[in-house]
C-alpha cells in the first residue's frame, strides 16, 4: 500500500500497532490464565493467588488426569462425534446446497425449499418436544443421536449455497455440454472448486460439535456417555450447597480443585487450537458471503 | 425423649453388628429386624416364609427389577469397576431381597438432575423410581403419573420407618400426599436441620476478651471489633454472607436452613420472612410483610454498610470456601456446618475454634424458625407392578435399618439407589445426650451395641466418641483442642453433634415457628417462582445497599398485587 | 470463456433437463430427510403453547386452552423487563458486532508489517473457539472484587466493585464480552471482502493525492458495502437472540432486572419450574418475532437495495 509520511499518519501507525497488540493480549490471556492455573499447586489455585503466572508450579493435575478413565472416554466420544459428525454434515450439505444454488428457472422448487429451511432455522418446539422426539427415535446414548440431533445447520447451508452460486457458471455448463450428469458436475467440478468454503465449514462444524454440551447432557443416560464438554460443564458447574446432604458437603471440600479443572479445560481446548491455524488460511477466501446481485 | 431412651434400653439385645455389604443372606439373619415400640412384634428373618402383614423385609421369590433414575454428586466417585447399579448396596439388595437395581439414567445432582427429572415428567418416561423435590412430585402426581402407595406403604413400611414418620406427627405423610392419597415416600430430616445457630471463632473472641454472643447487639459489637482489629488480615470478613447459590433466608417450601444466610437474625427480631403465619384468630399473614422484617433488613443493611458483612455477599462462588480460608469471624448455619461443612477450615488452621451459639431476642427468648419436615420424595411410576412398588418401599426400609452397617469410606451412601434420608426428628439431640452420657461414664458404649432402632447411627457414634474427644472434661465447654482429628470423618461428625448441635440439644427453645403451609396452592404453582425471585432480589439489594428500604415497601405492594393477596387467601382456606 | 451461451439442440436440452431436475429432487431429498426428522417433527411440540400440557395425556390430548398461556405470559411483571432486556442486549450486540469487527478489519488492513498483521489476525480468533463456560470463569474472576480490573482501578484511586453483579454494568459487560469474543472471527468476513478490492484502486488514489482516510472512505467502504448490508440484514433475525449460553454463565438474581433474557427465563420456567406450556409459549413468541423480522428484512433488502440474500 501507499507510504504516507505525515506525522498524523505515523502517529496513527503507532497507535494502531499498540491497539492491535492490546487486543491480541486480551485474547490470549484467558488461555494463558487457564494454563497457569493448571500448572499451579492446588492450594494456590483454590485461594485465587494465580493471575499472571503459575504459583507453586506443579504437574499434579495432569498426572491426576492421566488416571481419569472418564475423561478419556469423554474425549474419545467427542472426537468420534466431531469427526463423524463433520463428515456426515459436510457430505449432506455439499449435496443439499447444490440444487438450491440454481436459479429458479432451473430448479423451480428452490424457493419453496429455501423458505422451509429458513422456517426451520427460526422455529422450534423447544427442548421438551425435541427431547420426546429423540426418545421416540431411540436416540438416547447413541452416536447417531449426537450427530444428527441438532438438525440441519441452516446457516452453514446458506453460506454454501451462496458460495456455489458465485462459482462461474461457464465451468458447469461446459461440463454439461460434454454430457456430464449432475452428480458428476457436482463431484468433479463444483466441489473441487469449493475447497475454501469446505475448509471453513469443516471448521465451523467441528467447532460446533466439539463445544456442544447441552445435547450431550440431555441425550445421555449417564456420565459414561457424556461428550467432553458435557463432562467439563458438570465438573466446573457450581455445586449448590443448599441441596447437599452433610456427607456430600464433607466430600466436596476435599474435591474442590481449580487447578485440576483448569487442566481438563486446557486439554479440551487443545484439539481446536491445533486444528484452526491449519484451516485459517482458507477462511478469507472461504466466507464469500457477499450477496449476489441479480 | 425419655420414653425413647427407655425403649432403647429395654430393647437392648446383645448382637454383634459386624455386618458389611455383600456378605450374603446371613447378615440379615443376625440383624435385628425392626421392633415396634408399642407392640414389640418380632419380625421373621427373611429366610423363613413371609407372614402376611410383615412384608417390610421380605425376600422376593424371584428377582424383581427396579429401574431408577439416580442423582450422583459431582464429588462422589466409586472405585473403578463399580457403577451406580453395581456396588455394595445393589449387591446387598440383590442377594438379600432379590431386588435388582437397574439405573436407567444418572445425572449430577443439582441443575442437571432437576433438568433430567423435568424432561422425564414432560415426556412421560419416568423410571420406576426416582427422588424429586416437592414441585416435581406435585406436578407428576397431578398429571396422574405416580403410583398411589397410600395402602401399600402402610402395609410394607417397617416399624422403624413408621417411627420416623410418626416423629413428624403425620406431617411427612401429609406432605407426600395429594388430595388425601399418598404418592411418594417422603424423606424426613432431623428437626435441628432447620435450626440456625451462629458460629463464632472462639479463639478470636478470647484474643480480644469478648463474651460469646447472646443477642444481636452482641453480634454487632463483636463484628465491630473484628472489623477494626482484622484478626485475619486486611480482608477479614466479620460475618460471612450468602454466596451466589444460597439465599438470605429460607421460605416455607424448604426444610433445611440457609448456609451463611440470616434466618437467625430475623428470628431474633421476631421476624419470619418466607413463612406463612397463622395467628390465633386464624388470620394468615406472610412473614416477609411485617415491620419486624423491615426493621431487620434495615439493620442488616446497616451492618453491610459498616463493613461487618462480606462485601462480596451474593456473588461469591462459595462462602464455605471463604470460611475455610480462615478469613471469617462469624457465620450462621445449621448444626452440621461447624463439622461437616467446613472441614478444610481445620485442615488449614488446626486450632480454629469454631463454637456454635443460639441468638436470642433482646428479652432473652430463643425463637426458632422451622422448615417443613420432609426434604425430598421418592416417587414411583404409575405403571409399575405391585412387586416393584413394594420393592421400592422395602429399599427404604432396608436403608434405615442397615445404613450404619455399610463401610461408606469408598462407596458413599449417596449410591444407595433412590436414597431417601430418614431420621427421627430428634435424632441429633437424642444422640447428643447419649454421647454426653457415655463421655461422663454414665453409660458404656456396649450398652448400645446391636440395638436397632430408628436412631441408626447411634451405636456407631457411641463406640467412637471417646477416641474422638479425648480432651473431654465434665462441665467444660468443648473446644477444638479437645478433639482428635486422626479419623477426620469421625471428627467432623462428633464436632457437628457435640458443638454444632449443642445449642439445640441443651438450650430451651421458647418458640418454634413453622409455616402454616408447606406446599404450594394453585396460584402459587404459577406465580410463586416469580414472586420468590422478586423477593430475593429485593432483599439482596437492600442489604447490599443497592436500594434503600423503600424498595421493601414497593415490593410488598407489588407482591400483593401480583398474586400475593390471592395466595394468602388460598393459604387461609387450605391450612 | 466469452461465448458460453453455445446452446445444445433444444430437444437434447429438454431431455437432459428432466433428468437433471429429477437428480436435483434426489439431492434435495437427502437434505430434507434430515430436516424432516430432526427439525420438522419436533416442531409439532409448538401445540403445547396452546394447551395446558399434561404429560400423561400427551401432546395431542392435553386440554386446549387457546391463547391463555400468552395472556398469562404478558400479564406477568417479568415479561416486560425480560423483553426489554432481550431487545437492548440483542440489538446492541447486533450493531456492535457489525461495527467493531469492521473497524478492526479496516485498522488491521492498514498495518504494513505483514508478520505482525498475520499474528494479530490469528490470535484474535482465539476467544471464538472457547466456550462461555470457560470464558465466564475467567472473566468473573478478572472483574471480581479482588480481580485484576479492580487492582488497575486501585491505581487511580477508584473503588472497586463486583462488576458482574452491578445492575447498571451487567448489560454493558455482557455486550462487551460478546463483542470481544467474536470480533476477531467476525472480522474474517470483512477481511475477505477487503481482499476483493483491487490494489490498483488504492494506487490510483495515492497518485491523486488521497489521504488514508479518504481512500478508506471512497474506496474501501464502498468496496465492502454489500457485505456490510448483508451481514446487518442477516443479523436482524437474531434480534431476540441475546445469547443464552453467555448470560446463563454470568447472571445471578442480583442482576435479573437488567440481565434476564427470554431464553434464560424460558429455561427457568420450563426445566426448573416445570411450566412446560408457558415456556413453549414464550419460545414461540420469540420465533414468531424473529421470523417476521427475517421476512421483513428479506423484502427490504430485495425491494430497496435489490439484494437477494438466499
Amino acid at each position: 500500500m501507499i507510504q504516507s509520511k505525515s506525522i498524523g499518519s505515523k502517529l496513527f501507525n503507532v497507535v494502531n500497532i499498540i491497539l492491535m497488540t492490546v487486543l491480541s493480549i486480551s485474547c490470549l490471556y484467558p488461555l494463558w490464565y487457564t494454563f497457569c492455573l493448571s500448572v499451579s499447586s492446588k492450594a494456590a489455585a483454590n485461594s485465587g493467588q494465580v493471575s499472571f503466572y503459575p504459583v507453586g508450579f506443579s504437574l499434579a493435575s495432569y498426572q491426576q488426569i492421566m488416571g481419569d478413565v472418564q475423561f478419556f472416554r469423554s474425549f474419545l466420544i467427542s472426537a468420534e462425534r466431531t469427526i463423524l459428525g463433520t463428515i456426515v454434515t459436510i457430505v449432506i450439505l455439499a449435496i443439499f446446497a447444490y440444487p438450491l444454488s440454481k436459479p429458479v428457472s432451473e430448479y423451480r422448487l428452490k424457493n419453496v425449499v429455501m423458505w422451509i429451511v429458513i422456517f426451520c432455522m427460526l422455529f422450534n418446539g423447544g427442548t421438551i418436544p425435541w427431547y420426546i422426539t429423540m426418545v421416540n427415535y431411540g436416540l438416547i446414548d447413541s452416536m447417531i443421536g449426537l450427530i444428527l440431533c441438532g438438525g440441519v445447520p441452516v446457516f452453514n447451508l446458506i453460506l454454501l449455497v451462496n458460495f456455489y452460486r458465485g462459482l462461474p457458471k461457464e465451468l458447469m455448463e461446459a461440463a454439461e455440454i460434454d454430457g456430464a450428469g449432475v452428480w458428476t458436475v457436482l463431484v468433479k467440478i463444483v466441489i473441487p472448486c469449493s475447497v475454501p468454503i469446505f475448509a471453513t465449514l469443516i471448521l465451523f462444524t467441528s467447532v460446533g460439535y466439539w463445544n456442544e454440551y447441552f445435547q450431550g447432557l440431555v441425550l445421555s443416560s449417564n456420565e459414561s456417555h457424556y461428550p467432553l464438554q458435557t463432562y467439563i460443564k458438570q465438573m466446573v458447574v457450581n455445586i449448590q450447597t443448599t441441596s447437599l446432604s452433610m456427607d456430600q458437603i464433607e466430600k466436596m471440600d476435599k474435591l474442590s480443585n481449580k487447578s485440576l479443572d483448569a487442566a481438563k479445560v486446557f486439554i479440551a481446548m487443545i484439539p481446536m487450537l491445533v486444528v484452526y491455524p491449519f484451516l485459517q488460511k482458507y477462511f478469507i477466501s472461504g466466507i464469500m458471503l457477499g450477496a449476489v446481485k441479480e | 425423649m425419655k420414653k425413647k431412651k427407655m425403649i432403647s434400653v429395654l430393647l437392648t439385645v446383645s448382637m454383634a453388628a459386624s455386618l458389611f455389604a455383600g456378605c450374603g443372606a446371613a447378615n440379615t439373619d443376625s440383624a435385628a429386624d425392626s421392633k415396634s415400640e408399642s407392640t414389640g412384634i418380632q419380625t421373621a428373618s427373611e429366610n423363613s416364609t413371609v407372614t402376611a402383614g410383615d412384608q417390610a423385609f421380605q425376600k422376593f421369590p424371584e428377582v424383581v427389577e427396579v429401574h431408577i433414575g439416580q442423582a450422583v454428586s459431582a464429588t462422589d466417585k466409586l472405585p473403578d469397576g463399580l457403577s451406580v447399579d453395581n456396588n455394595q448396596y445393589t449387591d446387598y439388595l440383590l442377594e438379600n431381597f432379590n431386588i435388582k437395581v437397574v439405573a436407567d439414567w444418572t445425572a449430577a445432582s443439582g441443575n442437571d438432575y432437576t433438568q433430567k427429572v423435568a424432561l422425564c415428567i414432560a415426556s412421560n418416561t419416568l423410571p420406576d423410581a426416582m427422588t424429586v423435590s416437592r414441585e416435581y412430585m406435585l406436578k407428576a402426581a397431578k398429571a396422574g403419573q405416580l403410583y398411589d402407595i397410600t395402602d401399600l406403604f402402610q402395609q410394607v413400611q417397617s416399624d422403624q420407618v413408621k417411627e420416623v414418620m410418626d416423629s413428624t406427627g403425620g406431617e411427612a405423610i401429609r406432605e407426600a400426599s395429594v388430595d388425601g392419597r399418598q404418592y411418594a415416600i417422603p424423606a424426613v430430616e432431623v428437626e435441628t436441620g432447620g435450626v440456625q445457630v451462629i458460629n463464632v471463632r472462639q479463639d478470636w473472641l478470647d484474643e480480644y476478651g469478648l463474651e460469646a454472643p447472646k443477642t444481636l447487639d452482641d453480634v454487632e459489637n463483636i463484628a465491630k471489633v473484628f472489623a477494626e482489629k482484622k484478626p485475619a488480615g486486611e480482608d477479614t470478613v466479620p460475618i460471612a454472607g450468602p454466596d451466589k447459590n444460597t439465599k438470605c433466608y429460607t421460605n416455607f417450601l424448604e426444610t433445611g436452613t440457609t448456609t451463611c444466610g440470616f434466618d437467625a437474625v430475623f428470628s431474633a427480631n421476631n421476624a419470619y420472612p418466607g413463612l406463612f403465619l397463622k395467628d390465633d384468630s386464624g388470620n394468615v399473614t406472610y412473614g416477609t410483610d411485617s415491620d419486624a422484617t423491615r426493621a431487620t433488613l434495615e439493620r442488616l443493611a446497616d451492618w453491610y454498610a459498616k463493613g461487618y458483612i462480606d462485601p462480596e455477599m451474593g456473588t461469591r462462588d462459595s462462602s464455605t470456601e471463604l470460611i475455610n480460608s480462615g478469613k471469617v469471624g462469624m457465620f450462621f448455619g445449621a448444626w452440621w456446618m461447624v463439622g461437616y461443612g467446613i472441614g478444610d477450615a481445620y485442615r488449614n488452621e488446626p486450632d480454629a475454634n469454631w463454637q456454635s451459639y443460639p441468638i436470642l431476642t433482646d428479652d432473652g427468648k430463643w425463637n426458632v424458625k422451622l422448615g417443613s419436615s420432609t426434604t425430598g420424595y421418592c416417587v414411583i411410576n404409575k405403571n409399575v407392578s405391585e412387586d416393584v412398588a413394594k420393592a421400592i418401599i422395602i429399599m427404604a426400609n432396608v436403608l434405615l435399618r442397615d445404613e450404619s452397617k455399610f463401610d461408606v469410606s469408598e462407596q458413599p451412601l449417596n449410591f444407595w439407589p433412590v436414597r431417601t434420608l430418614m431420621a427421627p426428628a430428634d435424632e441429633c439431640e437424642y444422640t447428643y445426650n447419649e454421647l454426653i452420657k457415655v463421655l461422663d461414664g454414665e453409660t458404656a458404649p456396649e450398652d448400645h451395641a446391636g440395638i436397632s432402632t430408628a436412631y441408626k447411627l447411634l451405636s456407631s457414634d457411641v463406640s467412637l466418641v471417646k477416641d474422638t474427644v479425648p480432651g473431654y472434661e465434665k462441665g467444660k465447654q468443648l473446644s477444638i483442642s479437645d478433639f482428635s482429628t486422626e479419623n477426620f470423618g469421625n471428627f467432623q461428625r462428633m464436632y457437628s453433634l457435640l458443638v454444632g448441635d449443642r445449642p439445640y440439644s441443651t438450650q430451651q427453645v421458647d418458640q418454634k415457628v413453622r409455616s402454616c403451609i408447606f406446599s404450594q396452592t394453585a396460584t402459587m404453582e404459577k406465580k410463586w417462582a416469580n414472586l420468590w425471585s422478586m423477593e430475593n432480589e429485593m432483599v439482596m439489594k437492600i442489604i447490599t445497599g443497592k436500594s434503600d428500604i423503600s424498595a421493601y415497601d414497593e415490593f410488598i405492594k407489588n407482591w400483593k398485587a401480583e398474586g400475593g393477596d390471592q395466595i394468602i387467601q388460598e393459604v387461609a382456606e387450605e391450612s | 470463456m466469452k461465448n458460453t451461451t453455445v446452446s445444445a439442440p433444444a430437444f437434447l436440452k429438454k431431455k437432459r433437463n428432466s433428468k437433471t431436475v429429477f437428480n436435483y429432487h434426489i439431492m434435495v431429498l437427502i437434505g430434507m430427510i434430515w430436516l424432516f426428522f430432526f427439525n420438522i417433527v419436533p416442531m409439532f411440540g409448538i401445540v403445547m403453547a396452546f394447551e395446558d400440557y399434561n404429560p400423561m395425556q400427551g401432546l395431542w390430548h392435553s386440554e386446549f386452552i387457546g391463547l391463555e398461556n400468552f395472556r398469562y405470559l404478558f400479564s406477568m411483571s417479568d415479561s416486560k423487563r425480560v423483553i426489554i432486556n432481550t431487545l437492548v442486549i440483542a440489538v446492541s450486540k447486533l450493531i456492535l458486532n457489525v461495527v467493531v469487527p469492521l473497524a478492526f478489519a479496516l485498522m488491521l488492513n492498514e498495518i504494513r508489517q505483514l508478520k505482525f498483521k498475520k499474528a494479530v489476525q490469528t490470535i484474535v480468533y482465539l476467544p471464538h473457539f472457547l466456550s462461555w463456560v470457560i470464558l465466564a470463569s475467567v472473566l468473573l474472576e478478572m472483574f471480581g472484587y479482588r480481580g485484576v480490573f479492580n487492582s488497575l482501578l486501585g491505581f487511580f484511586g477508584i473503588e472497586g466493585k463486583i462488576w458482574f453483579s452491578e445492575e447498571s454494568c451487567f448489560r454493558q459487560l455482557i455486550i462487551g464480552s460478546d463483542v470481544w469474543k467474536e470480533f476477531g472471527f467476525n472480522a474474517v468476513i470483512y477481511l475477505a471482502a477487503l481482499t476483493g478490492i483491487s490494489p490498483e484502486l488504492y494506487e490510483a488514489a495515492a497518485i491523486d493525492g488521497c489521504s488514508r482516510w479518504k481512500s478508506v472512505w471512497h474506496i474501501t467502504l464502498p468496496g465492502i458495502s454489500s457485505t456490510i448490508v448483508v451481514l446487518s440484514i442477516l443479523g436482524l433475525g437474531n434480534v431476540l437472540n441475546a445469547g443464552f449460553d453467555q448470560i446463563f454463565n454470568f447472571y445471578s438474581p442480583l442482576v435479573y432486572s437488567t440481565g434476564d433474557i427470554l431464553d434464560t427465563w424460558v429455561y427457568r420456567m420450563g426445566l426448573l419450574n416445570v411450566q412446560f406450556s408457558l415456556a413453549t409459549a414464550a419460545g414461540l413468541f420469540k420465533s414468531v418475532i424473529s421470523f417476521t423480522l427475517i421476512v421483513i428484512s428479506y423484502i427490504i433488502a430485495y425491494k430497496a437495495a435489490d439484494y437477494k440474500i438466499f
